[in-house]
């Protein structure tokens, strides 16, 4: 019996973490500073996998921290500030507690502050990693902007926010990278392509909403502080790479035109520059004046197989880009207008509203030349003939289909077909709604061939009678595995792919008859769930034009399954 | 013989006392006593002269020329007394009154001054202090000398050393060290790359450097987006299949909690033959007072089981050989089972290995299972602290609460609270709830005693 007898909970798991508390007290500070230290430099509790053993035996629920990453706050700097601003309001109390008006003076003005540059360049050492970040810091950069400035949280914060989140908006608009749009009960949803990442973001409602009491605000107020910062960076950087000026200014000859008469009437003169770039109507000031637009020469690459797919592709952006290029816009009273203005100005629109709404309004509803005007009223007094009246959804549709849509559906008073979510792909076999299969239809049917196109005008008008089941079956076997081959037979009157086709439709029967008897009757049980799915689907399309009620619960219970 | 002296000197001076001999004897009688001075010397002449009455007259002469400058007897008599003939009549000349008020002012000195005047015989005494100064004739000299040197356009030294003096430059602090302040001005953070400024080691060594971030705090807390968009029966203006699909998965949440309710009711509930009766409390309130017989029989079961046990005790040889030899023909039973077992094992090869096809066919489909549990979990919230992570609702619009326009609509729920939540979601920050305010000592009620008078 010679040698050293282990001690239990002296080495391993149970020494690589640490709890809550014993990290406050090593690194000497409150609980709420502590809280905020984590959630500026990152650090999250872990987990551990035998919270026994951690946990010394007990199971009581502790919050556990890597004793690794509590080292290396102890050398994090702010940990200093933290410190003399418990010291700074110790003696600020002092000061009043004795009517030291003089003290209480100097001591604020030599108020201890701290500064996060270095924590975010430690957490994003590049700019794409930022970038991949930044989907959380714009929805609280939104969500606080919207808070009404009573003193619960720093006003500062949320005029902060404000000027940030129209920053990015002027971005987006000048580099026209939005793609989709959503509105939802909860809010609007955007995503944006910026330099490659797909970034998605929630923009709560501008109606006030009750402030529900069991949010931790100092917490949400240390991430929106930590976001703050980054975001402001991004902005920079992304400004630079469009060679505009940073901060934001709106172009000379647009700030002429924008320049009202009763501008006092609107902000006070700190706020007016603010106010009127959140107009989003003007463009902004270059750093390096050009006098006309570059367009951006593809480099010549060696003959590729991809290389005209991808100018294709890029074509195809440019013009989404462009979907309401030359179209005149005016905002009525009562939609929207800063959802509605970011939306229409990102894809080349001119836009204004009534001078009584906003400041930057720049022609009036008297205007000839106005092509639409977005109205959300059941109708409307005074009509001018050479301009179009349609609902605020008109314009979601459109970017979501990325194509301008038959203005008919959207007029005043109409029923509106319903708003479809983007972010929804459907694989097949799902269940597609009519609207989108009609959707898909109008995409098709606008893109290739002319003689299709009666056929597909046909389908579109045969859609509409509610009795027609002979063309949704024909839509739904669309649907099918063949229906890469029939679309492909359709759309293309060319021989030469369809001959292509034919063949590949030849190969694939063969490979089917040549399988082995075990691998066909795996094959058959696959193909015959999709063919059950299809076929509930074409049900549930019938009940949902009969309108038969009754009879959803069925139907639901019986294509449930394909969501689990 | 003195204290005698004595008391006939008191006695004497009691008041209605009749001595024999009359008060002037006694007086001389006393003053005859005295003892004689010789007033020729010079030192005497202070002690035992009296001056009383001179020092008297010229104290009230010393007075009167303090304070009212001057014998009084040699004052005129005009400013010690004046003629009382009684009121004049006020005559009114109107055109004179402003003369005279000027005149009041300028000519005629205040009352008060007059009051205050200086007018004892005696002047003030000269401070001679004043004219005494140390080393005058020195002082005058250098005063003299800077004048000349002033004049010349020389300057002394000290003034020399202010005038070289740097300014203080009034650095205005930093008070943008805040962070938050509207116009807060952003720079390239990743634009320019740092150069080392000294030696790595010495930064190190010297704490300037600092600390590498670990990489593992990189890594991404869990692997859910940051922002997840509603199901598509959230839109605003949703088609109908989708609404009735999220309508579905509120109806089932809300089933689940009413089942869990009605657990709870179900594990409480009471059989409705348990509840008590009249009979059952009466029986109970009488039990013990009325007076049964008691069952003898109880005390003869207990002496059978004590028997049982004591009968064998001993094992005979007999016994023992026969436990041996049955031992070993079990042994070799089982040897030769066991051989024949592993012989026949031969022809059950295809129902062994159907066997052992379905125990790897278990273990795979139980791998396959743990698999899909670790990776279900990496999306669950995990359990970080004392609370359990509480999802929220769905949010949803019942199918009359679905407005037609975007006038109409009325938003549900709070992106605050669902922000909040995420980030719980996602392994941010541990699950919270408001702190209840805990009373440290219980509140009494105590009535006013006017109350305690009504009442």
């Amino acid at each position: 019996m010679g040698g050293l007898q282990k001690k239990k909970y002296e080495r391993g798991s149970a020494t690589n973490y640490i709890t809550r508390n014993k990290a406050r007290k090593k690194l000497q500070l409150s609980l709420a500073d502590f809280r905020r230290l984590c959630i500026l430099k990152g650090i999250y509790p872990h987990e551990p996998k035998h919270k026994k053993k951690v946990n010394k035996g007990s199971t009581a629920p502790r919050t556990f921290y890597l004793l690794k990453d509590i080292r290396f706050l102890l050398h994090e700097p702010i940990v200093r500030k933290f410190r003399e601003y418990k010291v700074f309001v110790r003696k600020l109390r002092k000061a009043y507690g004795k009517a030291e008006w003089t003290g209480v003076e100097r001591l604020r003005d030599n108020k201890p502050g701290y500064k996060l540059d270095h924590i975010i360049k430690e957490r994003y050492p590049t700019f794409i990693d930022a970038l991949r970040d930044i989907d959380d810091a714009l929805s609280m950069c939104f969500l606080f902007s919207t808070f009404a400035r009573t003193g619960k949280c720093h006003v500062q914060t949320i005029t902060l926010c404000r000027r940030l989140t129209v920053e990015w908006m002027n971005y987006v608009v000048a580099s026209r990278s939005l793609q989709k749009v959503f509105i939802s009960i909860k809010g609007i949803y955007y995503q944006a392509d910026v330099l490659g990442q797909l970034i998605t973001w929630l923009v709560p409602y501008q109606f006030a909403h009750d402030h529900p009491t069991d949010v931790d605000y100092r917490v949400m107020a240390t991430f929106t502080e930590m976001y703050t910062t980054l975001f402001g960076f991004i902005n920079f950087r992304l400004y630079q790479t469009l060679n505009l000026v940073y901060p934001p200014k709106l172009d000379s000859k647009a700030e002429s035109e924008l320049k009202a008469e009763h501008e006092e009437d609107y902000a006070m003169d700190s706020e007016s520059y603010l106010e009127k770039l959140s107009a989003l109507s003007a463009s902004l000031a270059r750093v390096v004046a050009t006098a006309e637009e570059e367009e951006n020469q593809l480099d010549q690459f060696p003959a590729d197989g991809n290389m005209e797919a991808r100018e294709k592709e890029q074509k195809e952006q440019e013009d989404q880009n462009r979907l309401f290029e030359g179209l005149k816009f005016f905002l009525n009273r009562e939609v929207p207008r800063e959802s509605l203005a970011f939306i229409l100005r990102c894809f080349g629109a001119e836009v204004s509203w009534d001078k009584s709404l906003c400041i930057g309004g720049t022609y009036d509803v008297t205007d000839e030349t106005i092509t639409h005007q977005i109205v959300d009223r059941p109708d409307i007094d005074k009509q001018y003939i050479n301009r179009y009246y349609i609902q605020p959804q008109w314009v979601f549709d459109s970017v979501n289909a990325k194509m301008c849509l038959p203005v008919e559906d959207y007029f005043l008073g109409v029923t509106l077909p319903p708003h479809l979510s983007p972010f929804v792909e459907e694989k097949d076999g799902d269940y597609v709604p009519p609207e989108k299969l009609k959707l898909m239809a109008l995409q098709r049917g606008e893109k290739h061939g002319k003689i299709q196109e009666e056929e597909e005008e046909e389908d579109e008008d045969e859609d509409d009678d509610d009795d027609e089941e002979e063309d949704n079956d024909e839509e739904d076997e669309d649907l099918t595995e063949e229906k890469n081959l029939k679309k492909m037979e359709d759309q293309r009157s060319q021989g030469k792919v369809r001959l292509e086709q034919e063949e590949k439709a030849e190969e694939k029967r063969l490979a089917i008859m040549m399988m082995k008897k075990k691998e066909k009757y795996l094959y058959d049980k696959i193909m015959f769930g999709k063919k059950r799915t299809t076929r509930e689907g074409r049900t549930a399309h019938n009940n949902s034009w009969n309108g038969v009620n009754g009879m959803v619960s069925n139907v639901v219970s019986m294509w449930l399954m394909p969501f689990h | 013989m003195a204290a005698v002296k004595r008391l006939k000197r008191v006695a004497a001076l009691q008041p209605g006392f009749i001595s024999f001999k009359s008060s002037a004897e006694s007086d001389d009688l006393n003053s005859g006593r005295r003892k004689r001075v010789n007033k020729n010397k010079k030192k005497n002449w202070n002690k035992h002269s009296d001056i009383q009455d001179v020092e008297e007259f010229l104290d009230d002469v010393r007075l009167q020329e303090r304070a009212t400058g001057g014998l009084i007897s040699e004052k005129p008599d005009d400013s010690l007394f004046f003629v009382d003939i009684g009121e004049q009549k006020k005559r009114v000349q109107p055109e004179v009154q402003e003369r005279k008020k000027g005149k009041k002012s300028k000519s005629r000195p205040l009352r008060i001054d007059l009051i205050l005047q200086h007018d004892s015989l005696v002047p003030p005494p000269k401070d001679v202090l004043a004219h005494q100064q140390p080393n005058a004739k020195k002082l005058r000299r250098i005063a003299e000398n800077a004048e000349k040197l002033a004049a010349m356009g020389v300057l002394p030294r000290r003034q020399k050393r202010l005038l070289n003096r740097r300014p203080a430059t009034k650095t205005s602090k930093a008070k943008t060290a805040a962070n938050n302040f509207p116009d807060r001005p952003y720079y390239d953070l990743w634009g320019a790359e740092a150069r080392e400024t000294a030696d790595p080691y010495y930064l190190e060594q010297t704490g300037k450097r600092r600390v590498k971030r670990p990489e593992k705090l990189n890594a991404k807390p869990s692997i859910l987006p940051a922002v997840e968009v509603i199901a598509p029966g959230g839109s605003y203006n949703p088609d109908f299949f989708s609404h009735q699909v999220l309508l579905l998965e509120a109806h089932e949440v809300e089933v689940k909690r009413e089942k869990a309710e009605l657990r709870i009711e179900r594990q409480l509930a009471v059989k409705r033959e348990d509840t008590a009766t009249e009979e059952t409390v009466f029986q109970e309130q009488v039990e013990g007072l009325v007076e049964e017989e008691e069952d003898e029989d109880e005390e003869e079961e207990e002496d059978v089981s004590i028997r049982g046990g004591l009968q064998q005790e001993k094992k005979t040889e007999k016994e023992r050989k026969r436990e041996r030899a049955d031992k070993i023909k079990s042994q070799q039973k089982q040897a030769a089972r066991a051989f024949t077992d592993k012989k026949q094992q031969l022809f059950q090869l295809r129902s062994i290995q159907a066997t052992l096809k379905r125990r790897e066919q278990r273990t795979r489909e139980r791998v396959a299972q743990r698999k899909a549990n670790q990776e279900a979990e990496k999306s669950m919230p995990r359990r970080l602290g004392r609370l359990k992570f509480q999802a929220q609702d769905l949010e949803i619009q019942l199918s009359d609460e679905i407005p037609g326009s975007l006038r109409t609509l009325k938003p549900e729920g709070s992106v605050l609270k669902d922000r909040f939540k995420s980030m719980q979601k996602r392994n941010m920050i541990e699950p919270r709830e408001r702190a209840k305010f805990k009373r440290r000592h219980k509140v009494k009620y105590v009535e006013k005693r006017a109350f305690k008078e009504i009442t």
